[in-house]
């Protein structure tokens, strides 16, 4: 509690300071910076945001606090963003989640009003049954779903597990989308029998795989997974449904190039040190995760392309 | 006899001074966040997980658990001597633990809250130990149209808050229902009720409500006393008293049906305490001898649903050791402490013996901590009582400090404050008008939770409403959350022909006892 009032108080004294000298390129960072978490606690976004404020808070010589401010699928946490001025002292991770809502073209919040500093983590997801399911492999989970109608068990509607889910229903795979936004609820969902499948990162489900839990019966890429070389893959089913979980870092839009440089170096210097590196491995991330600052803007670009085109475009909801 | 074997080499375990010290220190700091209404425990396990990356792995969840057992229980504190509940669980504790303090009875209230989280605590653990992996199985079958209906059967806890008006508690309930649908929708993710405002695009997290209503809302009738300030009805004894065995053993049955009640609800996933709390105390409003008091200040009403939220703990610690799967908010935390010591909980803990060790470790640290919660709790008693003796000025003005802070140390959100300000404000007026204000906290509360289990069956079985009467456990808790509603309405109903004339003068009197402004 002590600690909390501390901060809280230290925030605001912060904010009081921040108030009376403006932020100067030359000077940054001056006064901690605040590190947003759209996301609860405990979460893939929380542990990322941890490990980075520790890994950069030694680089830019001010304290990184974590804020976690979770609701509405990121957005909440966006919008926090977004009210703060452009001044390069609150930080943000943008997931995967999130970003599918950019896709949306009715989307409240447009790509152009951030500025990514570094694409962290791209996890491969995938889709995982219940190892006491009769359904064992991709081509069970179809002939099944001719008998009846199988529940998937994702995040939320207008996230890319729920693009995924309507790109293979279009392709006559008959599936339904139960959102499930608690992870701990989703997977039991799926190990009680109450869903089908699950769609997940595998490195969220890593335990559950390991423990002989769940099964993957495929997962989302063009290339064979490292650590999963049995699985198939949906590039080597014919599918184009490869959208990979992703988690950036970013500032608000209109923050000064100099300052955006500054954090962008910083990250450089964490995408090299060890504990980044295991980081990836406990995830299993793809070894190539770490995007540079310049190039995550066309990354994203293309990534929401992508997303786009899985669930939104004419093309999607007509048979290839 | 395996089973008791691990458990003793674990008990051997955790009376190593390291793993002693971090209990102490996750009990004291349970304890702390529980009293300070906004302030949850899941926010101290947030806050002390920082703490744990450098010390090795069995402290910090013998640490993160002792934090979350004690937050279960400490709460029972200011909810009793002032009214004002720590956490969401300890909603149903105030109806009778403060109806207690008010004849005078404070000091034999804690004693039962004493008791009874001692009871829950141990007997929910002993029951997991040893039927943890079949228990756990059991739960996972509980799908969407069960937790509706488990959390139905929890809303009908509003005819235990009707003092004299079903129809009025019934009112204040809708409120609270009402508040709960603000915001961005958790499903679809449309926009209600929040007018283009982004203060209310974040809806209306149901612990400010309670902190407003509790709280905030109790400070305001205070001040509305003006100078006659009285002083908190504490006589009878500031110490904690406990109850004679023989008053135990007549209320064995409420003993007997909370444990096992509380156990059950916390093996569910995602259930948690709070709900657990709730439907005890429904339960037992229900189905106790003495049903028909609960509500008034009896030891049924403190015992339920304290020993139900303690319970819940080990409820859910099983299914996070055995099978990885965290079910409520603080066993979410403790299974990012296990990952971030490099260990994945699940099924596969129990093939390596080392592992298997730290698994039991943690279990038996588990009965060490509700005995050292409760003895703390006795100590910790004295010097929290001491605070009725501040000066109520002092006194309101900590209250309200701490209840904004708490708000905005929440989420970091300057307009959970005001939240919690209006909250306060309307409460006061609910209490001006006599509409009583707990239903619409209740509502607040398992609002949210109704309504995803219930979208979510509407999604699975294509909108078909009566699933919830074909399955049997849904169907059972559907019909006996609407036979308790269904019978004071007739109730009511017959009572109406006739003494209706003596209702209305009742009511005459009671408006002539008002106090005028």
């Amino acid at each position: 509690m002590l600690q909390r009032v501390l901060q809280v108080a230290g925030a605001l004294c912060a904010l009081g300071i921040g108030m009376i000298q403006p932020a100067s390129a030359e000077t940054y960072p001056s006064r901690p910076i605040t590190f947003i978490v759209p996301w609860g606690p405990g979460g893939g976004a929380d542990a990322l945001a941890r490990l980075t404020s520790r890994l950069l808070e030694p680089q830019l010589k001010v304290s990184m606090p974590v804020i976690n401010v979770p609701g509405a699928t990121g957005q909440t946490g966006l919008t926090k963003l977004l009210t703060s001025p452009a001044d390069g002292y609150t930080v943000e991770v943008v997931t995967g989640d999130t970003g599918a809502l950019f896709a949306n073209p009715h989307s409240r919040f447009k790509l152009n009003q951030l500025i990514p500093l570094a694409i962290m983590i791209q996890q491969p997801s995938g889709f995982y049954v219940s190892m006491n399911s009769p359904m064992k492999n991709w081509s069970d989970v179809v002939k099944a779903s001719k008998q009846h109608e199988l529940r998937v068990a994702i995040t939320g509607y207008g996230s890319p597990d729920a693009l995924t889910v309507a790109y293979f229903k279009a392709r006559g795979v008959n599936l339904q989308a139960v959102p499930f936004p608690q992870p701990g609820l989703r997977y039991s969902s799926v190990i009680g029998g109450q869903s089908d499948v699950l769609y997940e990162q595998a490195g969220d489900v890593r335990s559950f795989i390991d423990g002989k839990q769940i099964r993957p019966v495929m997962l989302f890429s063009e290339k064979p997974v490292a650590g999963f070389e049995n699985v198939p893959y949906s590039g080597k089913l014919g599918y184009h449904a490869n959208l990979p979980q992703f988690r950036v870092i970013v500032v608000r839009a209109g923050t000064d190039p100099k300052i955006v440089k500054t954090l962008r170096d910083a990250m450089a210097k964490v995408a090299r040190t060890k504990e980044y590196a295991a980081y990836l491995k406990q995830q299993y991330a793809l070894p190539t995760s770490y995007i540079p600052g310049k190039e995550s803007g066309a990354f994203l670009h293309n990534w929401l392309a992508e997303a786009y085109a899985l669930g939104y475009s004419k093309k999607s909801q007509s048979a290839k | 006899m395996e089973t008791f074997h691990l458990l003793s080499a674990g008990i051997a375990q955790v009376l190593q001074w390291q793993d002693l010290l971090a209990m102490l220190i996750g009990l004291v700091i349970g304890m702390a966040v529980s009293v300070m209404p906004g302030l949850g425990l899941v926010m101290g396990v947030v806050l002390a997980l920082p703490f744990t990356y450098t010390m090795s792995l069995e402290p910090s969840i013998i640490l993160l658990t002792a934090i979350y057992m004690a937050g279960t229980y400490a709460g029972c504190f200011t909810t009793i001597l002032y009214r004002i509940p720590g956490e969401p669980m300890d909603v149903p504790l105030l109806w009778d633990g403060w109806g207690m303090t008010k004849r005078g009875e404070a000091a034999k209230a804690l004693g039962w809250a004493l008791v009874a989280a001692l009871a829950g605590g141990l007997v929910s653990s002993a029951v997991m130990v040893a039927l943890a992996v079949p228990l756990s199985k059991v739960a996972l079958s509980f799908g969407a149209p069960e937790y509706f209906a488990a959390v139905f059967f929890g809303l009908t806890t509003v005819v235990a808050l009707a003092d004299n008006s079903l129809t009025d508690a019934l009112i204040s309930m809708c409120i609270g229902l009402f508040v709960s649908t603000i915001g961005v929708d958790p499903t679809y993710g449309s926009e209600r009720f929040t007018f283009g405002q982004s203060i209310l695009m974040n809806g209306v997290p149901y612990v400010m409500v309670l902190v407003g209503a509790y709280g905030f809302g109790e400070i305001l009738a205070k001040i509305g006393q003006g100078v006659k300030i009285e002083n908190r009805p504490a006589a009878g004894g500031v110490e904690t008293r406990f109850p004679k065995l023989r008053e135990i053993w007549a209320i064995r049955a409420t003993f007997l049906r909370s444990s096992v009640l509380g156990t059950l609800l916390g093996i569910i996933p995602g259930a948690g305490a709070t709900i657990s709390s709730f439907i005890s105390y429904a339960i037992e409003k229900q189905y106790g001898k003495r049903g028909k008091d609960i509500g008034t200040g009896i030891p049924e009403g403190i015992v339920a649903p304290q020993i139900a939220s303690t319970a819940s703990v080990a409820g859910h610690m099983v299914p996070l050791l055995t099978l990885g799967l965290p079910g409520s908010g603080a066993t979410a935390v403790i299974l990012a402490a296990f990952l971030l010591h490099g260990v994945q909980p699940g099924p596969f803990l129990f093939q390596d013996p080392k592992s298997t060790l730290v698994v039991y470790t943690i279990l038996a640290s588990m009965f060490i901590a509700v005995i050292g919660m409760c003895l703390l709790g006795f100590l910790w008693i004295r010097v929290v009582i001491r605070v009725l003796k501040i000066h109520q000025g002092i006194l309101a003005t900590l209250i309200v400090m701490f209840a904004l802070v708490g708000a905005y140390a929440d989420r970091n959100s300057l307009s959970d404050v005001w939240i919690v300000v209006v909250f306060g404000a309307l409460a006061w007026v609910m209490g001006r008008f006599k509409l009583p204000v707990s239903p619409m906290v209740l509502g607040a509360i398992l609002g949210p939770i109704a309504e995803s289990s219930f979208t979510r069956s509407m999604i699975t079985f294509h909108n078909d409403w009566t699933i919830f009467f074909q399955q049997p456990i849904s169907a059972s808790l559907m019909g006996a959350a609407l036979l308790s509603l269904a019978i004071p309405a007739i109730r009511a109903g017959f009572g109406r022909i006739k003494p209706r004339r003596r209702a209305r003068t009742n009511l005459q009197e009671t408006r002539s006892t008002l106090p005028s402004q």
